[in-house]
């Protein structure tokens, strides 16, 4: 009897341990985990900028959703690589947990890619590529595509007699070489009516100016494709001022208000648009992934959709042209 | 089993009763346990889950009444603003061009004051279809670009009656706007015509819808949304994550429900799913719905499962001490009677009592046993009086034969001695006699001192030797300390006869016969020696035969004194022949010293 209540007592203090343990085992656990630190650069923050804006916005949305303490820097301009490249540095003293990167440059950022791999820190590259394949992972557009569908209308619209000219954004930037032979392959065998392909540097104002130049240049010009929405709202407005859009048709990539307000006019015929939000949305999510260790696809598609200017109040379209904004 | 005739009874499991009880009082509280486990755990979970159910349901109407309550606040507005007269005498009446702009002024005044009070408006206007308006404080403008004939909700307010609710949309009609907005709708009369020629319309931004929705304390990490009744959602706190098909939401399931109710939509993985708990509103037809992890409204349930747990456990354990204990206590007596019953086996009776707790089976069982030792006991005290009894009155009987053959003869030798004149020997002979006789019956008592018995034997053979005359000698040699001694009687004479009538009587010459009596140790040891005939082995064995005794004359046997002695003294005592054929025979008695009987 005194052997077997011994043995007993022993289950009993054995069972209140292992008891104890799980308790605090379970309230351990529950103690919140580090939040993974993120630093996004982007080529601009641009708050006039639909695109930036909402890349951004997906950004920070997904960090809400997923607690990361994310961080955001950018250069004063789009196609300031140097700057950019400085800052790439900088995030790479802060020693983050991973690094979304919207490179200015296809060539020059490369390097400073490179050196964010090299520390062992995830790289997602989102937007823009580099001339490397050194990104864990790349979430853009598929920029081909949204020319080739670009490229795909003005097929349609276009005739053998038809000019046509392309107005590109930053001469030698991965989307703008993407974009421009999507556009050249959806045109298919009117690709040789192009007449020009002409570099805005993503700037209202010289857009502007190019599409004056052109319309001086070639005044048989019928089809106008902007590669970006700076180049596409230029070119709009040269056109609307020279009122020859019932002349000239343009089509445009992106969305911003006066874009979809000359979509409306019918100064545009259409538009394709990227989905920035979802991109940058799916860039912190793509971070999320591999730093839990999960596998991520090589190139993630954000999608892109086309427009036109009868069908931008449909339900489907309203919500991917106008953020949903709570103020 | 086959051919096995044992039965399978419980007890045939373990070793011992002890053990049997123990593992049986083990599954049964751990069974009993498991099962309240499971049902106090399921029960916990079904309640913990009813009164989030019922909680959240109660949330969740509270914010549809207070939705209804906002839109009939918006509706008031709008009947307010139509029925103010302004809005048709500036639409529709032909007026001088200064009551004109009084009206206007009014309206635009009246629109300011709601537009600046309220952040929960973005717009609030009237528009006719022939594009006269007026947009909050009149300075927004119509939306050039827009054909009022497409905008759905313009059309329906329109041509129909009563306010039109839309979903959520953005707003372009007015130019430059675009916002998301909730359009509350209705269409103005004309008083002449009793058309409607003109739309009001108020639009709601989702300040206060958020607010509304964010004003409820469900648990963390779960939302209010809002949805229509076509499925579309009104607001949502990811509306921006589901209008890019980043997030899902259940609006399906939703759309299911006509009247208040819940549902839970199964998780995967680790997640325990949701609590989706919706609210319709009869006024709007939305539904507001209540969205609640299982596993934060849950959250007390692991707390509860392991506080169970360990309740369990260790009532587990104190179960398993006392059923120790109780099975220890009530299998005591009954190791107690075995080890009890083992000694009673061994032949012992003494101190076999078990003493039990009162009341139960095992104590009758004892009782029984008990009475059965002290039955047995007193059997066995009875059994051995009786025996004793039985000896005793075997010996009296064996004692009290006097041979009538021998008492014949020596009369009849007193008579021939009588008719020869010989008056010597027949006083002799018949004092002898007397003696004899008188030692034979006054003798009582079973025990008398050796000096008696061996006088008794004297007597015997005085007159035997008388009869044979000279063919007879004898002589008595006993040691003086042991003539006190007090020994059964009737050991000698037997012999003495037995000595004369198979040992002298068919001797030739003259025989003698001595008795020896000596101390030797704790014994006595009595002799009586002949020098007769003797015996041959065969007779020898046959010494103590029953049968001889019956043929022989002489009444008290060998056979009689062996069994007396035996009976008396014991089995290790008794007789001895040793015999040599035409030598002689010697017989010995070995009986114990101080005999206390």
């Amino acid at each position: 009897m005194k052997v077997h209540t011994k043995k007993f007592l022993l289950w009993i203090c054995i069972g209140i341990v292992v008891a104890a343990a799980g308790i605090f085992f379970i309230v351990n656990s529950r103690k919140e985990d580090e939040k993974y630190r993120v630093i996004f650069i982007p080529k601009v923050i641009d708050e006039d900028n639909d695109f930036w804006k909402l890349l951004i916005e997906g950004a920070e949305m997904a960090a809400a959703e997923y607690h990361i303490d994310l961080t955001i820097v950018a250069a004063e301009t789009e196609d300031d690589y140097e700057e950019q490249n400085a800052l790439i540095e900088w995030a790479i003293d802060q020693k983050p947990d991973a690094i979304l990167l919207t490179p200015s440059s296809f060539t020059e950022t490369t390097l400073y890619a490179k050196k964010v791999t090299e520390k062992g820190i995830p790289l997602i590259l989102v937007d823009s590529e580099v001339d490397e394949d050194i990104a864990d992972t790349v979430i853009a557009t598929d920029n081909e595509k949204l020319g080739e569908v670009e490229g795909s209308y003005m097929k349609k619209c276009a005739t053998e007699d038809s000019q046509i000219a392309i107005i590109g954004h930053v001469e030698g930037s991965s989307t703008a070489i993407e974009r421009e032979k999507g556009v050249r392959k959806g045109l298919g065998e009117y690709e040789d009516r192009i007449v020009d392909v002409v570099f805005c540097d993503s700037d209202y104002d010289k857009a502007y100016r190019l599409m004056m130049e052109l319309i001086e240049k070639y005044p048989e010009i019928d089809l106008v494709a902007g590669l970006n929405e700076y180049s596409a709202v230029g070119a709009a407005r040269a056109i609307k001022e020279k009122g020859l859009h019932d002349r000239i048709r343009v089509v445009g990539i992106d969305s911003s208000l006066e874009e979809i307000q000359f979509l409306e006019e019918g100064i545009f015929e259409i538009i394709v648009i990227q989905n920035p939000f979802k991109m940058g949305y799916l860039g912190i999510e793509a971070a999320v992934e591999i730093l839990n260790g999960g596998k991520v696809e090589k190139h993630i598609d954000s999608g892109c959709e086309l427009i036109s200017n009868d069908s931008v109040y449909t339900e489907e379209n309203q919500k991917l042209l106008f953020p949903f904004r709570e103020e | 089993m086959a051919g096995n005739r044992n039965r399978f009874t419980v007890l045939s499991l373990f070793k011992s009763v002890r053990a049997t009880m123990l593992c049986l009082f083990a599954l049964l509280i751990v069974v009993t346990m498991l099962i309240f486990l499971l049902i106090s755990v399921d029960y916990t979970k079904k309640t913990v889950l009813e009164n989030s159910t019922d909680y959240t349901s109660r949330l969740v109407r509270q914010v549809n009444r207070d939705i209804d309550s906002y839109i009939d606040y918006m509706e008031n507005i709008s009947s307010m603003i139509i029925q103010g007269g302004d809005v048709q005498k500036y639409l529709f009446r032909d007026m001088p061009k200064l009551d004109e702009q009084e009206a206007y002024s009014r309206i635009v005044t009246q629109f300011n004051t709601v537009v600046e009070t309220r952040q929960d408006i973005s717009n609030i206007a009237v528009v006719t279809p022939r594009r006269d308006y007026i947009i909050n404080d009149g300075t927004d403008t119509l939306n050039e670009n827009v054909d009022l004939q497409e905008v759905e909700w313009y059309k329906e307010a329109l041509e129909g009656e009563g306010r039109i609710l839309t979903s959520s949309h953005v707003q372009h009609v007015i130019r430059n706007n675009y916002k998301w907005v909730v359009t509350l709708s209705k269409g103005i009369k004309n008083p002449k015509t009793g058309e409607n020629e003109a739309v009001f319309f108020i639009d709601l931004n989702y300040k206060l819808l958020k607010d509304l929705c964010e004003n409820n304390s469900l648990a963390t990490n779960s939302y209010v949304f809002i949805m229509d009744g076509s499925g579309k959602i009104i607001y949502h706190p990811k509306q921006q994550l589901l209008y890019n098909g980043l997030t899902r939401e259940r609006t399906e399931e939703v759309l299911g429900f006509d009247h208040d109710g819940y549902f839970i939509a199964e998780g995967s993985g680790t997640d325990d799913g949701k609590l989706y708990t919706v609210s319709v509103s009869e006024k709007t037809g939305w539904r507001v719905v209540g969205v609640a992890d299982i596993s934060e409204l849950m959250k007390n349930k692991k707390e509860t499962e392991s506080l169970y747990m360990l309740t369990a456990a260790i009532l587990l354990c104190v179960a398993m001490l006392l059923a120790i204990f109780f099975a220890t206590a009530i299998t005591r007596p009954i190791k107690e009677l075995k080890e009890s019953m083992e000694e009673v086996e061994k032949g012992n009776f003494e101190n076999t009592d078990v003493t039990v707790g009162p009341g139960s089976e095992i104590d009758s069982l004892g009782n029984s046993f008990n009475l059965m030792t002290a039955r047995i006991r007193q059997l066995m005290v009875q059994n051995t009086y009786e025996q004793e009894e039985k000896r005793k009155s075997e010996l009296k009987a064996l004692r009290s034969q006097i041979n009538p053959h021998f008492l014949y003869n020596t009369l009849d030798s007193i008579i021939w001695m009588a008719e020869g004149g010989k008056n010597k020997e027949v006083v002799r002979m018949t004092s002898a006699l007397a003696r004899l006789l008188r030692q034979s019956i006054s003798n009582d008592n079973e025990r008398i001192p050796l000096q008696k018995e061996v006088d008794y034997a004297g007597s015997y053979l005085t007159i035997q030797k008388m009869r044979y005359k000279d063919k007879l000698e004898y002589e008595i040699e006993v040691d003086e300390d042991i003539k006190k001694e007090e020994i059964i009687n009737l050991i000698l004479q037997p012999l003495v006869e037995n000595a004369i009538y198979h040992g002298i009587k068919y001797k030739g010459s003259k025989g003698l016969i001595k008795i020896v009596g000596y101390g030797e140790d704790d014994k006595i040891i009595l002799k009586v020696i002949d020098n007769g005939i003797g015996m041959d082995e065969a007779a020898l064995k046959g010494i103590f035969d029953k049968s001889r005794e019956s043929e022989g004359k002489n009444g008290v046997g060998v056979h009689n004194v062996q069994t007396r002695i035996c009976l008396y003294y014991g089995a290790e005592y008794g007789l001895c022949f040793e015999s040599v054929l035409g030598q002689g025979t010697t017989a010995t008695i070995t009986i114990p010293r101080n005999f206390r009987e």
